[in-house]
């Protein structure tokens, strides 16, 4: 039979239905492989690229004297890459040679069939390199960095440490984490179905930027005397704990700050062996408390300096008013006690500080009213939080000032029923001595980065929070409670010092247990340093005149000359007084 | 439309520009089937060429079984129609008995270490089978009852085929579609058929469930489990981009596309060569199909044409529907790009079918316009 025409021209139909359909197709593949080119690639990309990510080197912390605090170790990561491994027992006898590992468990992880097994972590470098120079084919050895600190427990409360990812858990590091950490890199790799990497595939970098370092205001030789100072003390008095506070009150500068017990920074998670074991988080915590500002107390008589302040500049007292202390003050119903239960007879105003008398600073504190006197508090900072650079600072608890009677006001007036941070106290010491400017006390004091580029920090400021003229009367008042008064023990001969002491009862009252603290600063007229020393549950003694007035001249002895760049103005062995 | 004499014809051996296409597009296979798979292969056979060997043997022996068809003349192919139509059936049945399974479908006989697909023979036999009837039909082809008659003769091997392999089984039908609405004068019955033909697949596709899932996957692509495969030949096709990655630079092939050098090596081109690569490809098949085309008009009889009709549709339908897969145009399913994928039984049957075409050049008339 022949081909007809219909023949025909239903085979060009199925030939031109075939070509017709496949330039469709065609097109659908020109769409694909052009519109859609970007981002199928990126989808592909995604699947193949295997990222490694790269360790930022953290910044380093650096004292005010460029001495390194907070530093990074190089450390090596040995893995081994099971089907890369070409000499097995070769492997096994190197690494459980250099490592000083079990021969038995090294053989387990290297004849392990997995994509790569960690033999090590954190092994030193000059290890890691030796390995290194064996050639082992299947064997990694990724470098690394950890966080080191070389003064160990230096400041470790202040500083604070980092996780295992490179993050602050608590002080310094916390605070400045983001300029500390930098930005980890990439190695980007190609890898197939199974995620095992393929050979000659170019290879993506994208290098780390290493953090930011952070200089702060501490002095390394100023912290670990005294730290050295407070451990003993410490010990001494069988404390709880110890702080010390030292800064530069006109800038807010923190120059020393400690909290003992302090602990070990490169060790942050090993318990003191008294510590409770079956809370061991509570226990932990409790270790990196900073007990300089997260923790409250009351501030006791060191807070008559903020009441004289107040009366002073409202003149609701002048220096020279006399009052009588029979050793104790009846207000409303209650009886007030004096320390000096005799009494202190008939005194002045300035003598009423001088022998930190109760009843001169509740007859004070009644004729200030408690609407300027918490005014005095708003304006020296005791109403907010200090703003320190560190974190977890604890705020102040006040009464309301709609329910502060007469009882309350005359307790508040020598510095009970309330609770503050010592930082907040020294801080509005600080405002009260160097004129009226209330600072921000701080630790960070610029941020270097990688390039070079410097960040200047710079902290809230506020003046004429008091007049100068109630400053320098201050300044003189105290300088005679240390030469004349209760801070007598702080006395150095050739330094003028001003200070205060404070005794403050522990809640609940008749506990028998005391803090026992000191605020002083020198040169008295001029102050460059301010320091507050707070003894937790001393044994014994505990009236802050006997037991830290003496720790805050020790520490000024011996830091001063060092400080101020000036022995004391005369002669003196001055050192072992006979206290 | 000149004729050509007798003593031409004897000197015209076969269409040159076909075989020479053909084997251009066996080659490349070869050389793609080298990139998609060396790395696998080196992976789970522990030689990189394993499957380019393989093929080297398949290609060799294709080529034995075209030769041997070119010189074979299609009349006595023809003859031997029905008891080749038979013994089609008989592998089918038998591969239900005997069968090996592949991917969770009994698709394939064993003898020995050597695999055979009898739907790919089913494929060749039909072609050679519906040629030679509705050759043989001849005015029949004009009324309804010859055209369900002749559907009626394929439905056996063509049932058979559908219930282990749809995909094939729709290839089979669209060849014998192609093939009898060639042979037939009429129009009306094959848009019926058409219609039909639409709402059983549809009804098929309701019941058979793992196909509704298959289908789910084809829409939803980027997100479904099962859209994998596919989702992964996107990738590649889409990596390409105008010009490729360069041979042997594909990504997807190491082992992201699962059997790179099988259904899905359209897409391994595209990623290595790409929309150029590609085009070149699609470009080569329309060549051959327009070949195919004249060998078919230039046939010396109407069973000629249809054979010729009906290697064309076998080789652009299968072409289509791989191409349609890897682009992600219909529903995932797995039929090997013509002369270029990876496997045997398709390959070598193919080939026969070019000599048979071959032959049928050799017999029929050129035109010169």
């Amino acid at each position: 039979m022949h081909i007809k025409i219909y023949h025909r021209r239903k085979m060009l139909i199925v030939a031109a239905f075939i070509v017709g359909i496949g330039l469709v197709l065609m097109g659908r593949l020109a769409y694909l492989m052009i519109f859609r080119s970007a981002y199928y690639q990126s989808q592909a990309d995604a699947l193949h690229e295997r990222e490694r990510s790269i360790k930022a080197a953290r910044g380093l912390i650096y004292d005010r004297n460029q001495r390194v605090l907070a530093d990074n170790k190089s450390v090596c990561t040995i893995s081994v890459i099971h089907n890369q491994i070409k000499e097995p027992e070769k492997v096994i006898r190197v690494l459980s040679e250099v490592l000083s590992l079990d021969e038995a468990k090294v053989r387990a992880r290297v004849e392990k069939v997995s994509s790569i097994e960690r033999i090590k972590a954190n092994v030193d470098k000059t290890l890691g390199d030796k390995i290194r120079e064996y050639k082992l084919d299947g064997v990694m050895v990724d470098e690394d960095y950890t966080r080191y600190y070389p003064y160990k427990t230096l400041a470790s409360k202040v500083l604070g440490f980092t996780g295992g990812d490179n993050q602050g858990i608590i002080g310094l590091e916390v605070q400045y984490d983001a300029y500390l950490q930098g930005i980890e890199g990439t190695i980007l790799t190609t890898t197939d179905a199974r995620g095992i990497e393929v050979e000659n595939t170019s290879e993506g970098r994208v290098e780390p930027i290493p953090g930011s370092d952070l200089y702060i205001s501490l002095d390394y030789t100023i912290q670990s005397y005294v730290q050295q100072v407070a451990k003993r003390i410490m010990e001494q008095k069988e404390a709880k704990s110890v702080s010390v506070i030292l800064m530069n009150p006109k800038n807010g500068e923190i120059l020393a700050m400690t909290n003992e017990p302090e602990f070990n920074l490169n060790t942050p998670y090993l318990l003191p062996e008294n510590a409770e074991t079956d809370a061991i988080q509570d226990a932990l915590n409790q270790m990196w408390r900073n007990g300089c500002l997260n923790d409250t107390y009351e501030p006791g008589s060191t807070f008559k300096i903020i009441t004289s302040t107040a009366a002073l500049e409202s003149h609701a007292v002048s220096q020279n008013d006399r009052f009588y202390c029979p050793g104790y003050k009846i207000v409303d119903d209650r009886r007030i006690r004096c320390h000096k239960i005799s009494g202190h007879g008939s005194e002045s105003f300035v003598e009423g500080l001088m022998n930190s008398c109760n009843p001169v600073f509740i007859e004070t504190g009644l004729r200030t009213g408690v609407q300027v006197m918490y005014q005095y508090f708003d304006r020296l900072g005791l109403m907010e939080k200090s703003g320190i650079d560190l974190p977890g600072e604890a705020g102040s608890i006040m009464h309301q000032i709609d329910n502060v009677g007469d009882v309350e006001l005359a307790t508040i007036s020598f510095g009970q029923s309330f609770q503050i941070t010592p930082i907040q106290m020294l801080r509005a010491v600080s405002a009260v001595i160097n004129g009226g400017k209330l600072i921000t006390p701080h630790l960070g004091v610029q941020i270097v980065d990688a390039n070079g580029n410097m960040i200047r920090l710079h902290y809230n400021e506020k003046t004429h929070v008091i007049g100068s003229e109630v400053s320098d009367t201050m300044k003189t008042l105290l300088e005679k409670v240390v030469s004349e008064g209760t801070g007598k023990k702080s006395f150095i001969e050739g330094y003028r010092i001003g200070g205060k002491t404070a005794t403050s009862q522990k809640l609940p009252r008749g506990s028998g247990k005391y803090i026992a603290s000191f605020i002083g600063f020198a040169p008295a007229d001029n102050p460059e340093i301010i320091g507050i020393v707070l003894i937790d549950e001393p044994t014994g003694a505990y009236y802050g005149g006997t037991v830290a007035a003496p720790v805050m001249r020790e520490i000024f002895e011996n830091v001063l000359p060092y400080y101020l760049g000036q022995w004391p103005d005369i002669e003196s062995d001055s050192g072992d007084g006979n206290e | 439309m000149i004729r050509v004499t007798a003593m031409n014809r004897k000197r015209f051996v076969g269409d040159w520009a076909m075989l020479g296409t053909v084997f251009g597009l066996i080659l490349f296979g070869l050389l793609m089937i080298y990139s998609a798979s060396n790395y696998t292969a080196r992976l789970h056979m522990g030689n990189a060429f394993y499957y380019v060997e393989r093929q080297v043997f398949t290609v060799l022996l294709g080529t034995a079984a075209m030769l041997l068809m070119m010189k074979l003349d299609y009349h006595r192919l023809l003859k031997m129609a029905l008891p080749l139509y038979g013994l089609s059936l008989f592998l089918l049945a038998a591969v239900f008995v005997v069968g090996t399974a592949s991917h969770g479908q009994k698709r394939w006989i064993y003898i020995g270490s050597i695999g055979f697909q009898p739907s790919e023979f089913a494929k060749f036999v039909l072609i050679i089978f519906l040629a030679s009837i509705c050759g043989a039909a001849g005015s029949m082809m004009k009324k309804w009852k010859g055209i369900l008659l002749v559907f009626l003769w394929m439905m056996p091997a063509a049932g058979m085929v559908m219930v282990t392999n749809l995909s094939t089984g729709i290839i089979i039908m669209g060849i014998a579609f192609i093939i009898i609405f060639t042979a037939s004068r009429q129009w009306l019955p094959f848009f019926v058929l058409m219609g039909l033909g639409g709402g059983f697949m549809g009804v098929f596709l309701k019941l058979a469930s793992y196909r509704v899932g298959r289908i789910e996957a084809w829409l939803n692509v980027e997100t479904h489990p099962k859209g994998y495969q596919t989702r992964q030949s996107l990738y590649a096709i889409g990596s390409g981009g105008l010009f490729g990655r360069g041979y042997g630079k594909s990504i997807q092939k190491l082992a992201y596309i699962p059997e790179a050098h099988n259904d899905m090596i359209f897409s391994v081109i595209c990623e290595e060569w790409g929309l150029l690569g590609a085009g070149i490809i699609a470009a080569l098949f329309i060549f051959l199909i327009w070949r195919c085309l004249i060998t078919a008009n230039s046939a010396s009889d109407i069973q000629g044409a249809l054979l010729t009709m009906g290697v064309t549709a076998h080789l652009g339908l299968q072409m289509l529907i791989n191409i349609a897969v890897v682009t992600n145009s219909i529903p995932n399913t797995g039929i090997p790009l013509p002369f270029i994928s990876y496997g045997g039984t398709s390959l070598i049957f193919l080939m026969c079918e070019i000599g048979i075409v071959q032959n049928i050049a050799q017999q029929g008339k050129t035109y010169i316009s």
